[in-house]
């Protein structure tokens, strides 16, 4: 048998497959090699269930920073950090009076940097939030909720009211004075129509105000029962529901073309960088009949020049840069300030003034002229207000534009010094000479309901915005007054809130001249 | 794309740089760990770890162990910085009450300024050091506490006879050696009280000295008289471990503090309740007013030189009192920190306090006096005057003592004066007791030198005449002081029906015609330059028309 070739045993193929084993394992867990050329970079992305929201290749339009100012990604990083967070925090974290407060304790002194990532989650929360609302404003100001992203901007409106609901729901969880009177006041606020059914005299029958407070608390007071509520809410309901509406959120961006962009986008921008690879400028048979199934403008087919570039690594440069510098904020927010944390929360001791988390403080002020209007009919006026600007403004003028549209930044100029000016107006005589209660003292809480400083500057906007859209004939143009004012007032009356009132909701000057008892 | 590569990279070494100085401060900067790293035994380095005492009885995880490792239970020989040292003796193990029921302050915390309570919004800082028997008050309370001269009494006695030669109290004394040299020293006495106070040492002691043919027990022990015995067992049953601590709390009993104070239910409404006065949280009391530190021993300091300068509107005068004792009733007021522990931690004193209504205050009517009334009718029964208050009834006078039945006066604590600051002790919830209230009158009959009343042979209603009459001179005479309804001005009001009740017509003309010496009641049965002498008829009418008030109610 010798000179004899002899085939390969078994027990030597396993010998070299082991050898191989773990080359082979990295070929099939990067299955389309390194993303060198267009066609790995675009395997590479829609080859990864994680990365397939993005289109493979994006728009240079939309890689500028002054398109986004990367807003939305800032918020989706920010709720990926409080995830991480929270996921570390919910390990020592006991849902429980008392027991609450000690487990947070416990872990601001023990756990090895527990106190860290505790502030690193409060930060993380509260840049989402201003992140949130900063990008809605910039959708808005961009016009990028015109057709056919009129749906997604209601996406949006629900993760806007989910990411307050996440951090109101998170804000008791420590139990201390703080969050005990600040969900107290928000218990409160949902009670609110109680105002209307008690001026109407039915609350007997229809105490809608009472019911959504018992449906919050779980009891009548703030206490164990709210607390496990809350803590559902907080770790498992709401961000369930947030992701799900925020892979909607990321898909419809996919769906509805890309982020927007004006009409003379690509002239604008000139020629692609020489070494970019001009792809599907001539359409391959298959796009094609893809494109046919699937409507929208998602096939940039026949369009060329082509004006995009590889998501990978273009774009993922982008979002991982406003990833890790959103990171670093937090980080550096949660190394300088420590979240709060106040005494262990005591039924008997009210704080005074209590007040609800900062971005409900604009609320608080109102409630504090009527409940029902600050607690159920402003933030119901604005929330449906906001939910109909893509079905109300159905122009094309300025779309992908900086404050685009009729009027254009100086009408924005104008809404904002009508917006601030009306607003610190209508405070100012609130607070130098009361209000209605003051002069006439046996007037209907009724008419107080329906003509208080929130609801006259809410009437003051429309008015304002109806002038708009008359004088520019333009419905875009009374919108952007509108959200203008609104969002000028919305910091107007949070500032009040937060630094000008006092215990008893009294106005001060500053938190230095509160009286000590 | 570089720029946005440019971020990436900057925003990743900004998030890395940020990470390694949490990690650092987590690991390195703790000031725990550097103090467990100077701290050492004999056998080398302590092990540097996170140490507490954990009781859940107590809910207590106290990690002041962490930084003052040569406190925690079982550590001994630990050399270092100060804060490592042992703990001095102590009567109770930390390792099973932990260290913040004592000693107040944040257990869990692992920063000194945090730990120590310093920190904002936590409601107990520690106790400071120099109050720190304070500390006691989370659990017991101290009962029988007698007054401060009895307490003083004995105190004196003690050192009189020399006890201190043999025995130690509170770190002081023992160095005789009753058998000789090398023999043993005679007992701690610092906890006599509370290990029962010895019952029977006369007689052991008197045994042995009589025994002993020479030594230190023939030379240092004699007989001791039986008033001075009586005064060492007061004395000694006051020694509980907690020095300064009784002697406070005898202070607070003998100032009168109760008479508007209750503390654990026991005293008058006038003043905030004193029960949990010590745990008040110093973020929720007002500063505004107080010089120095924002700590709650300071603010009570102030607020005893000049209670209304802190508390704008405060109804409690200026009682001028000693620097000393302001620190003593500081420091009393510093262990009202009643805890809301289990009952199985609960010492026997506070069961005996709390379920039994075991008196704080020894029953005699010296103590009861101090508690309840010196305040207001002054620490010898002379009567007080503070500013913008009517003058409190000198209750010792001589000239009252000797008018007043020991009834009148009973009823006068029992049923108090309605509408005015006297309050019914008898009556109210927190008051005092049938016997206490007997033990009080026969104390101001100490006070005043008078033991008795003179005996009055008539019934109690007999004046007759001429209310009118009555009328006039009370018009000319009395209303100025007493009102022209006697409702009381300056002087204590007529028309009190409880007053009117229990005087008799006897009580009420011996007054007039006698006065009170030493106050500005004088007797109207003689003349002086402002008013006629009054004769009998004229003081019956003037008793008759005092009743026609009694009537109109």
């Amino acid at each position: 048998m010798s000179g004899q070739q002899r085939p390969s045993s078994a027990l030597q193929d396993f010998a070299r497959n082991l050898r191989q084993a773990p080359r082979r394992f990295l070929e099939t867990v990067f299955r389309h090699g390194p993303p060198r050329t267009d066609r790995t970079r675009s395997t590479f992305v829609f080859g990864n269930v994680f990365l397939h929201l993005h289109t493979a290749r994006t728009h240079r339009w939309s890689l500028r920073w002054t398109t986004t100012l990367g807003l939305g990604l800032v918020s989706a990083a920010a709720f990926v950090i409080t995830l991480v967070t929270g996921i570390l925090l919910m390990f020592y974290y006991k849902p429980y009076p008392d027991a609450a407060y000690q487990s947070i304790k416990d872990i601001h002194f023990v756990v090895p940097t527990g106190q860290f990532m505790r502030n690193i989650h409060r930060w993380a929360a509260n840049v989402m939030v201003v992140a949130v609302i900063l990008h809605m404003a910039r959708v808005f100001y961009t016009g990028a909720y015109r057709a056919p992203r009129e749906f997604n901007w209601v996406i949006g409106m629900g993760l806007l009211v989910t990411t307050l609901g996440l951090s109101f729901t998170g804000y008791l969880l420590p139990w201390d004075q703080l969050a005990y009177w600040a969900i107290t006041i928000g218990a409160n606020i949902a009670q609110s129509p109680r105002e209307i059914t008690d001026a109407l005299g039915i609350t007997e029958w229809a105490d809608v105000g009472g019911l959504q407070r018992q449906l919050l608390l779980g009891s009548d007071v703030v206490g164990e029962e709210a607390l496990i509520r809350f803590y559902l809410l907080h770790v498992m309901l709401l961000p369930l529901l947030l992701a799900a509406l925020l892979a909607v959120h990321f898909w419809r961006i996919r769906k509805d073309g890309g982020l927007a962009r004006p009409a003379g986008a690509d002239q604008r921008l000139g020629p692609p960088p020489g070494d970019t690879y001009p792809v599907f400028t001539e359409a391959p048979q298959k796009t094609y009949q893809l494109a046919a199934i699937v409507r929208g403008r998602t096939a940039a087919v026949g369009n060329g020049p082509e004006n995009t570039l590889p998501s990978m690594p273009h774009l993922f440069y982008a979002e991982l840069g406003v990833f890790m510098l959103t990171t670093l904020i937090c980080l550096a927010l949660s190394l300088w300030i420590d979240a709060p944390l106040k005494e262990l929360a005591n039924p008997n001791v009210p704080e005074n003034p209590a007040k609800a988390p900062w971005y409900f403080l604009g609320l608080q002020e109102c409630v504090s002229f009527s409940a029902f209007m600050g607690g159920v009919g402003i933030p119901l006026i604005v929330l449906v207000g906001l939910g109909l600007i893509p079905y109300l403004d159905r122009e094309d003028k300025g779309t992908g534009e900086w404050f685009g549209g009729p009027g254009g930044w100086p009408l924005v100029r104008r809404a904002v010094l009508f917006g601030l000016g009306a607003a610190i107006g209508v405070e100012a005589l609130a607070i130098r000479c009361g209000w209605l209660r003051e002069w006439f003292p046996d007037i209907p809480q009724l008419v107080i309901t329906f003509v208080n400083p929130g609801t006259i500057l809410a009437a003051l906007y429309a008015v304002f915005s109806l002038f708009e859209v008359r004088r520019r004939n333009s419905v875009r143009a009374g919108a952007l007054a509108l959200f203008t004012c609104f969002l000028c007032g919305f910091v107007v009356l949070t500032v009040i809130g937060t630094h000008f009132r006092g215990p008893n909701w009294d106005f001060f000057w500053s938190p230095a001249d509160w009286p000590k008892h | 794309m570089n720029r946005n590569k440019g971020l990436l990279l900057l925003s990743s070494l900004g998030v890395l740089a940020l990470l390694v100085a949490a990690a650092v401060q987590e690991n390195i900067l703790k000031s725990w760990r550097r103090i467990q790293g100077a701290a050492k035994t004999e056998a080398g380095p302590v092990e540097v770890r996170l140490r507490q005492i954990v009781v859940p009885g107590l809910k207590a995880a106290d990690r002041c162990v962490s930084c003052h490792v040569g406190m925690a239970p079982g550590e001994s020989g630990i050399l270092g910085p100060r804060a490592v040292a042992a703990h001095p003796p102590l009567a109770h193990d930390p390792g099973e009450y932990g260290c913040t029921a004592c000693h107040g302050g944040q257990g869990r915390a692992t920063e000194e300024a945090d730990a120590h309570g310093a920190a904002a919004f936590w409601p107990e800082p520690m106790i400071p050091l120099r109050y720190a028997y304070a500390g006691c008050g989370t659990c017991h309370t101290h009962v029988r506490v007698p007054s401060q001269s009895a307490l003083e009494r004995g105190r004196n006695v003690f050192e009189q006879l020399d006890c201190l030669a043999c025995h130690k109290l509170d770190g002081r004394g023992g160095t005789l050696r009753p058998w000789g040299v090398g023999g043993m020293e005679g007992p701690d006495l610092s906890r006599a009280g509370a290990a029962g106070g010895g019952v029977g040492w006369y007689e052991r002691h008197l045994e042995k000295s009589q025994e002993a043919t020479d030594g230190v027990w023939k030379t240092c022990f004699g007989a001791i008289e039986e008033s001075a015995r009586a005064d060492l067992a007061v004395f000694l049953a006051s020694r509980v471990g907690a020095p300064g601590l009784v002697e406070a709390k005898a202070l607070f009993h003998t100032l009168g503090c109760r008479g508007c104070h209750k503390v654990n239910g026991v005293g008058g409404d006038d003043g905030p309740d004193l029960t949990r006065a010590g745990a008040r949280d110093p973020g929720r009391t007002d500063f505004t007013h107080v010089p120095g530190e924002p700590a709650l021993p300071n603010w009570f300091a102030e607020h005893f030189r000049d209670p209304a300068k802190i508390v704008p509107g405060s109804l409690m005068p200026v009682l001028g009192l000693t620097e000393e004792q302001i620190d003593g009733l500081t420091f009393y007021l510093l262990s009202l920190r009643q805890s809301g522990f289990p009952e199985a931690y609960w010492p026997k004193d506070r069961i005996l306090a709390d379920r039994f209504g075991e008196r704080e205050f020894a029953a005699d009517g010296a103590t009861l006096y101090g508690t309840f009334c010196a305040a207001c009718h002054g620490a010898e029964g002379q009567g007080m005057r503070y500013p913008g208050m009517p003058v409190f009834p000198a209750v010792a006078n001589p000239d009252f003592l000797a008018v007043a039945s020991d009834e009148f006066i009973a009823g006068a604590v029992e049923r108090g004066r309605p509408g005015r600051r006297m309050p019914a002790w008898g009556e109210k919830e927190g008051g005092l007791r049938a016997e206490e209230v007997r033990s009080v009158v026969a104390h101001l009959r100490v006070l005043g030198g008078v033991s008795a009343a003179e005996p009055d042979p008539q019934p109690p209603r007999w004046a007759e005449g001429d209310a009118q009459v009555g009328e006039r001179l009370f018009g000319a005479y009395c209303a100025g002081c007493h009102g022209a309804t006697g409702q009381g001005a300056e002087s204590p009001a007529l028309n009190n029906h409880v007053l009117l009740s229990t005087a008799s017509d006897t009580y009420l003309a011996r007054t007039i015609a006698r006065g009170r010496r030493g106050t500005s009641m004088e007797g109207y049965g003689d003349a002086s330059t402002v008013h006629p002498a009054l004769s009998a008829e004229e003081t019956e009418a003037l008793v008759r028309f005092i009743r026609t008030w009694e009537k109109a109610q």
